[in-house]
């Protein structure tokens, strides 16, 4: 098979769960990075982008990389250092950034991108959607040329930073609510399926057993990950992000259902809450705008990450 | 056995509604409940209909439960009925006969459930199937009513997504703000939600086999149900979401569900009447108030609603 690759722009806050992602990407034929872009989420602007540049170094990313804005759309940031460390990628020792930083902003090098491209780029989203909700107001005769928005954010049943809402909504409810707003076909892995991509203890074994340095940096992330997320009541490390990469490599993994899912930015317990309706389930009329994965194979979803960081040469 | 049966001392506050009046035919026939008296609210159909069909009810079992008026409308949201489900009369269109002699007001539903809850001195349990403007009000009148209920078990809400709207249930979206009051009165509270009584699915079989005993009960509950039946689409069966609540307040054993933080969103545009339940999330709320009915043994349900409407 011979097949042109899906181009990409990266939009993240690394993170542990986005450095799997952006290594699952990396590693797949089917896909090619056209550009990186950071937000503030996981950490401040400073350390994802920093982390970025540390983790593009270590995976041999050359796609440009943009700085996004130092906080959300309206609301001042918060962070999740309880979940991934002061450094926002806390454990293993990585290599200093050795890849330029572009001097476009995260917003200018998605609409370079895009305007470049001559077919529609797809935008895998892993963290807050501030770049892409700001790119939706600033360029919105670009809107045709997004093919789609791959996110990991929400959760059509419930929350987590929140009862009602989850992390990277919660962070930016307003350019959330843009996004969904905006008819670009858009792919939402929820806190519905990414609860249940766990990785387990005998999973990262299998990664360290690979031997690479990319495989002892990547079991490293993944032990970090994993020992929090015990220490919190989990089964396992729920690996939120790569779920957002692998609904476009390996559809066949997931159930997804169709939802129309509406932004709350108001509301006393609700702010950032991302609420689904599917047709015919309540008295309203509802269309479609996300296809929601709902569960995943996770064996299959496993397997796929193990054979990415094998692809690793070094 | 039967001494050892917990009795529980029941008002049942209702907007009959096609469901509520399968929640009072079961109550009633249920030896583990003994009711004091039912208080009607303005819900699925307005309140004079909810009041006489609660007394439509009364004659058709052969009881004279005293019935209360409460509120004719919510607090602050506009009315919204549900002919859809309930037909315009409330019980899916079948034809009721009244008691004789029935009053045009009466005492006002919260001053009657505060002096029976007082003279009972915290055995009151209610059992509420409508919006939850009535229990609100009294909340609001009488603050020291929480010391004199035992519980409430309520048919509203969901830990997950609604049906009134994508994140709202009917009864606490038609007065989230009356739902808020109750979520926030410290009294024990029971919530029966969409999680488990979108399980409590009567199928058209079901239907037909309980209606075909033939007495007056037995039509009621086949000829109302056939409205909310026909309303849904995809045709699963009709959910008797108000007859859980009462089973749950006699035979909790039917049931399983767990202990949560619940808050009732008021201030939200697409979240209005969301029922928050901090059940499944990494942060909770600092509270537990509310134990939340998440499944039912559908067969024993079912079973168990066929014996109640048949022992009429």
């Amino acid at each position: 098979m011979n097949r042109t690759p899906i181009p990409v722009i990266h939009d993240c806050d690394p993170g542990h769960d986005d450095a799997m992602a952006l290594l699952l990407s990396q590693a797949a034929p089917e896909i090619e990075i056209r550009a990186i872009t950071t937000c503030c989420g996981n950490q401040t602007i400073e350390k994802t982008t920093y982390n970025t540049r540390r983790i593009c170094t270590l995976l041999g990313i050359d796609a440009p990389i943009g700085m996004g804005r130092p906080g959300p759309m309206l609301q001042d940031p918060i962070t999740a250092a309880n979940i991934h460390g002061q450094s926002g990628l806390d454990g293993p020792k990585l290599p200093e950034p050795a890849v330029p930083l572009s001097t476009l902003s995260a917003v200018e090098l998605m609409a370079k991108t895009l305007e470049e491209s001559d077919e529609p780029v797809t935008i895998i989203s892993t963290g807050p959607m501030t770049n892409t909700g700001c790119l939706l107001l600033a360029h919105p005769e670009l809107k045709p040329k997004i093919k789609r928005i791959s996110m990991m954010g929400g959760g059509i049943k419930h929350g987590n930073w929140s009862p009602a809402a989850e992390f990277n909504i919660l962070v930016d409810p307003e350019a959330a609510d843009i996004v969904f707003r905006s008819g670009v076909p858009i792919t939402m892995a929820g806190l519905d399926v990414t609860l249940k991509a766990l990785i387990l203890e005998a999973d990262i074994a299998r990664i360290r057993a690979i031997g690479t340095r990319i495989s002892q940096v990547v079991a490293d992330w993944l032990d970090f990950f994993y020992e929090f997320h015990r220490k919190i009541g989990y089964r396992g490390a729920p690996l939120h992000d790569p779920c957002a990469v692998a609904a476009l490599l390996r559809p066949e993994l997931f159930d997804m259902q169709d939802y129309f899912v509406q932004i709350e930015t108001q509301g006393e317990f609700c702010r950032g809450a991302t609420v689904g309706a599917q047709p015919g389930k309540t008295d309203q009329a509802v269309v479609p705008n996300a296809t929601c994965l709902m569960d995943v194979d996770r064996q299959g979803f496993v397997d796929l990450i193990v054979e990415a960081v094998e692809s690793y040469e070094n | 056995m039967k001494t050892e049966m917990e009795r529980h001392i029941v008002w049942l506050d209702c907007d009959t509604g096609t469901d509520d009046a399968q929640a009072i035919l079961c109550a009633n026939a249920l030896p583990e409940l003994e009711i004091v008296a039912i208080s009607a609210v303005a819900g699925n159909v307005e309140l004079e209909k909810t009041y006489r069909n609660a007394l439509r009810l009364n004659r058709l079992m052969g009881t004279d439960f005293p019935v209360y008026q409460g509120a004719e409308k919510p607090w602050l949201q506009p009315q919204h009925t549900g002919y859809r489900y309930h037909g315009e009369n409330g019980l899916g269109g079948v034809e009721l006969p009244l008691p004789e002699n029935v009053p045009e007001t009466t005492k006002k539903a919260w001053d009657a459930l505060y002096e029976k809850a007082k003279e009972l001195g915290g055995a009151l349990e209610i059992i509420a199937t409508g919006p939850l403007t009535n229990i609100g009000t009294a909340l609001m009148k009488y603050p020291d009513l929480p010391r004199f209920i035992r519980r409430i078990v309520l048919m509203g809400g969901s830990a997950t997504g609604g049906n009134r709207t994508p994140a709202a249930e009917y009864n606490i979206f038609a007065d989230p703000h009356a739902a808020d009051a109750v979520f926030r009165s410290g009294i024990p509270l029971v919530m029966c939600g969409l999680d488990v009584t979108m399980q409590a699915i009567f199928t058209e079989e079901d239907l037909i086999r309980i209606g075909s005993k033939g007495t007056p009960a037995a039509r009621l509950f086949h000829d109302a149900l056939l409205t909310p039946l026909r309303a849904q689409e995809g045709g699963e069966g009709v959910k008797l979401h108000d007859a859980v609540a009462v089973l749950y307040a006699a035979r909790p054993e039917l049931f399983w569900g767990q202990m949560a933080g619940v808050a009732v969103e008021t201030r939200g545009t697409v979240t209005m009447g969301k029922t928050v339940t901090d059940l499944w999330s990494d942060k909770k709320f600092p509270f537990k108030n509310a134990f939340v009915v998440l499944g039912l043994d559908n067969e024993a349900f079912v079973r168990t609603v066929q014996e109640l409407i048949w022992s009429y």
